[in-house]
């Protein structure tokens, strides 16, 4: 039988989530709530009003320190309010309260029992002792029954180094044990779970804190894991043998704090200490996660998160975790030309560069185009506009495509997540258009979750029905139900308007073809319509309704530079010769060019561009250069350098300006990274301000050019996001379609699908 | 033992007052007396340079040795630190010592002329290029 952990712990859950709502709806003991300003002279208050609110926060003491902390905070957190860490297992600060490892046991004066400090909410005049013989011995004894069911296979565990069992029975266990198994039946032994290609069992290992038991039903959203049996006999798996089927599955290994959840394709690979980190951005989605790159001599070995709030809290997709071994296949490592037979043949830097520049210097600027894929850094991006415009040229594209009618991207409010990724906690309503959110930004689609489970987010989706793991209103499939929402005649538009602080967020998936002038022309008017229908309520008048969500990591950078979203200028050109950067989608085929075009390719992966290319620079993948992103926010965000380009590959800008060398007349001027640098400051300075995000606000004269033009007409069609089903989710770049790893999450997938335990 | 305040004249300034630091000199006190000791150790190897060129089989002439000596301590000119200067003082009679006694092999005494090593280019391209 299934027990589900999480659900059954309701009555303490609002506890968990104070962090979330410090003033939600937690009925406490009246002595706690009671003010301590009740003790002023009644005369006098009345006389002098409190110039500050009173405050109704509890006193209670730590180890005979003094905290003061709002009613509701349990004694773990108040501890590590004054720095005193208490050991625990099951408690986690996303995570609704557990309360079954009994690792943080404390002593309270006058308390008979030593209380459970994660679950125990604050009370006044509390006074504990973290650190007390009681204490100690509590924690020994928790420790001594933890170690006698756990495996002593620190030697050949992967979690070794950086096991919280193994820290904490350092630190806090005792040396001997009374577990001596006189009649040789062996320690408690559970079989492993198969629960798919990315997280390795060993259920033997486990120590019941179900953390990820809490992670799947609450953040991931997917009720595969809980627990079967009681006492000694209980087991935390999936029951039955299925696929542990999410995109943010690989969190949990993260959350283990032993070795019983690992990483399948990191199992045995490498040790925590002899490896080096590097921290910097991913570039699996637009939202710019931020991540640990661990490598070991000159290679990659794994991807972390990196807590940063205003981002991915500390989650991470299945693909930014796991498509790093797409990075060391399908590489180019060498500068390629084609030869007189036509064959793509290895050349050196000096050859190909004047090969090419040879080439450029044929045409006239006019005839030149270039176009940028979805993976491009903005320095690449600066260097190679410079270089192009140097020779006339004024074609430069993304493969992106996005509506250039009415604003387009001038206002750059138009094309950005303006609401930003944490203005999801604020919001009261999100309208999901034409995006499947879940795998197009699967971390802001947990924070959606998040929002709908504590805040009462109402979600209503315009588009195809897909599972994103929480419910919505569903308005309809096609634009013209967007037309009718946005013209308020649709039933759904009354109840939506009453929304004090709306979101609309638009899949860039969905603007990609010629209807996708109407839809976002559609969610412009609608915006200002639930725009004015808000503010004329609320106080907050800066709240942005119109979002943008990007796919790709690039896109934002590209358009702040003034690139040119979509292919389009390049078909009516026909030019002669065509500069692609990592551009991979398959977007311009030969049929869209001259005959005798020249077509250079750049970038890390031997994928679509290179397919069709003339001549093939090598460059480097994220992991590989100190590069800026901005994500959908218009947040510059900073990638380092983890590991060395591979072969003769080289920093895709050093490539550009090397290029320009070759070319009479077009030699640009950077000799270092900071001279690429103090140009970007140049163009837009937001570039180098890292972390920060750069915000936009002419929605007014954005819908003022919507409305003044006639409003575009579509096809009618239904808005289908191109990813619906989770094995769509794994392959979408030139890095993740090289990845084995994502390959075998596909084939999971697909055979998931087959077995009757699929839901949908 | 006498004292001497910080020569490096690079002592911290905090809130407008120069900090100076107690250090022990490692030989010389002053400014002149560490002046003495560079000039009499440039004279020593100055004079030794014959007698060095008959016992070493070495491609250079004195010429071309009196330069490399010069060159050599002008390296060091912008060094103002007395401590320091005492230091590249007692280093050098050390090599000269090495050098008379011909403790020293034909290619020890040839690396002070650094012929066989190769100077990297520096500017962009070479270093695209050359990686």
């Amino acid at each position: 039988m299934i027990r589900p952990r999480g659900r059954m712990l309701n009555t303490v859950c609002s506890v968990a989530h104070h962090h979330f709502n410090p003033s939600s709806s937690l009925v406490l003991p009246t002595t706690t709530t009671r003010s301590l300003s009740l003790g002023q002279p009644l005369l006098q208050a009345a006389k002098q009003p409190p110039a500050v609110v009173p405050d109704n926060r509890v006193e209670l003491f730590i180890d005979d320190k003094r905290v003061l902390c709002e009613p509701g905070t349990t004694v773990l957190q108040a501890a590590a309010m004054v720095g005193v860490e208490i050991p625990r297992f099951c408690y986690h600060d996303r995570l609704s309260i557990a309360g079954n490892c009994r690792m943080c046991l404390v002593e309270v004066e006058k308390s008979v029992k030593p209380v459970a400090s994660c679950a125990m909410p604050v009370m006044k005049g509390m006074r504990v002792k973290t650190n007390s013989v009681a204490t100690r011995k509590a924690r020994e004894g928790v420790m001594e029954f933890l170690l006698m069911n756990h495996p002593l296979d620190c030697p050949i565990c992967d979690q070794a180094g950086e096991c919280d069992l193994q820290d904490q029975s350092m630190m806090f266990g005792n040396d001997r044990s009374r577990f001596t198994d006189i009649k040789f039946e062996g320690k408690r032994a559970v079989e492993d779970k198969n629960i798919g290609p990315l997280v390795k069992t060993i259920m033997t290992r486990c120590i019941h804190c179900t953390r990820c038991i809490r992670f799947a039903s609450e953040v991931a959203g997917v009720d595969d894991l809980g627990t079967t049996g009681r006492g000694g006999d209980m087991q935390v798996g999936t029951y039955v043998e299925k696929l542990f089927a999410s995109e943010l599955s690989g969190n949990v290994i993260d959350l283990c704090p032993v070795g019983a959840l690992t990483s399948k394709p990191y199992a045995f690979t490498a040790r925590p200490w002899e490896i080096r980190k590097c921290e910097t951005v991913d570039v699996m989605d637009a939202l710019g996660s931020n991540i640990v790159v661990n490598t070991r001599g000159g290679e990659v070995m794994r991807v972390l998160p990196r807590p940063n709030e205003d981002v991915n809290e500390e989650w991470i997709s299945d693909k930014t975790r796991f498509a790093y071994d797409g990075l060391k296949r399908q590489r180019l490592t060498l500068p390629m030309l084609k030869n007189a037979q036509g064959v793509l043949e290895p050349v050196d830097w000096e050859a190909a560069l004047t090969g090419i520049a040879a080439k450029v210097s044929r045409v006239e600027g006019r005839e030149i185009a270039a176009l940028v894929g979805g993976l491009c850094d903005v320095e690449s991006l600066v260097v190679l506009k410079d270089l192009l415009n140097r020779l006339g040229c004024e074609t430069l594209c993304t493969e992106e495509a996005f509506p250039m009618n009415a604003a387009g991207t001038d206002v750059r409010s138009n094309y950005l997540l303006n609401t930003k990724i944490t203005g999801v906690e604020e919001a009261d309503l999100v309208i999901l258009i034409g995006t499947n959110i879940r795998f197009e930004a699967p971390v802001l689609n947990a924070r959606i979750r998040k929002a709908y489970l504590h805040n009462n987010l109402r979600v209503a989706v315009v588009g195809k029905k897909t599972d994103l793991h929480y419910e919505y209103d569903h308005v309809g499939d096609t634009i013209q139900a967007l037309e009718q929402l946005a013209n308020g005649e649709h039933k759904l538009s009354k109840d939506l308007a009453k929304a004090k602080k709306p979101m609309i967020i638009v899949g860039s998936s969905s603007l990609q073809d010629a209807d996708g002038a109407a839809i976002l022309a559609n969610a412009i008017v609608l915006a200002d319509k639930l725009k004015s229908g808000s503010s004329s309520g609320s106080s907050d008048h800066d709240w942005k309704v119109l979002n943008v969500l990007h796919r790709h990591a690039g896109q934002v950078g590209a358009l702040d530079v003034g690139y040119t979203p979509g292919a389009g200028k390049i078909k009516e050109l026909k030019p002669r010769v065509l500069y692609m950067l990592g551009a991979d989608a398959g977007v311009v085929t030969r049929k869209d060019l001259a005959a005798d075009a020249f077509v250079i390719y750049q970038g890390h992966h031997g994928d679509a561009g290179a397919e069709i290319a003339d001549a093939v620079l090598p460059g480097a993948a994220y992991t590989e250069k100190s590069a800026t992103y901005v994500n959908t926010e218009g947040r510059a965000q900073r990638a380092n350098v983890a590991v060395t380009p591979p072969g003769m590959a080289r920093e895709d800008w050093k490539i550009l300006r090397a290029l320009s060398e070759f070319i009479p007349g077009a030699s640009l001027p950077y000799e270092k990274l900071e001279d690429v640098r103090h140009r970007m400051a140049d163009i837009a300075p937001h570039l180098l301000r890292y972390g920060a995000v750069e915000e936009a606000n002419y929605f007014k004269q954005s819908h003022a050019l919507v409305h003044g033009s006639k409003r575009p007409s579509h096809s009618g069609r239904a808005l289908a996001p191109p990813q619906t089903v989770l094995e769509d989710f794994y392959m979408t770049d030139s890095i993740s379609r090289a990845s084995r790893t994502m390959a075998k999450c596909i084939q999971a997938a697909r055979h998931h699908k087959t077995t009757k335990y699929s839901v949908s | 033992m006498s004292s001497l305040a910080s020569a490096s004249g690079l002592a911290p300034r905090v809130a407008g007052t120069m900090i100076r630091r107690e250090v022990t000199p490692l030989l010389s006190s002053s400014k002149r007396e560490v002046r003495l000791r560079v000039l009499n150790l440039y004279r020593s190897w100055y004079r030794q340079i014959p007698h060095i060129l008959m016992d070493y089989d070495v491609p250079v002439d004195q010429d071309k040795c009196r330069a490399k000596l010069k060159e050599i301590f002008m390296a060091n000119r912008d060094v103002k630190d007395i401590r320091a200067i005492d230091m590249l003082v007692a280093k050098g009679q050390m090599e000269l010592r090495e050098t008379i006694e011909v403790w020293k092999q034909k290619t020890h005494f040839m690396a002070f002329f650094r012929d066989s090593v190769q100077v990297k280019k520096t500017d962009f391209m070479s270093k695209f290029l050359d990686q």
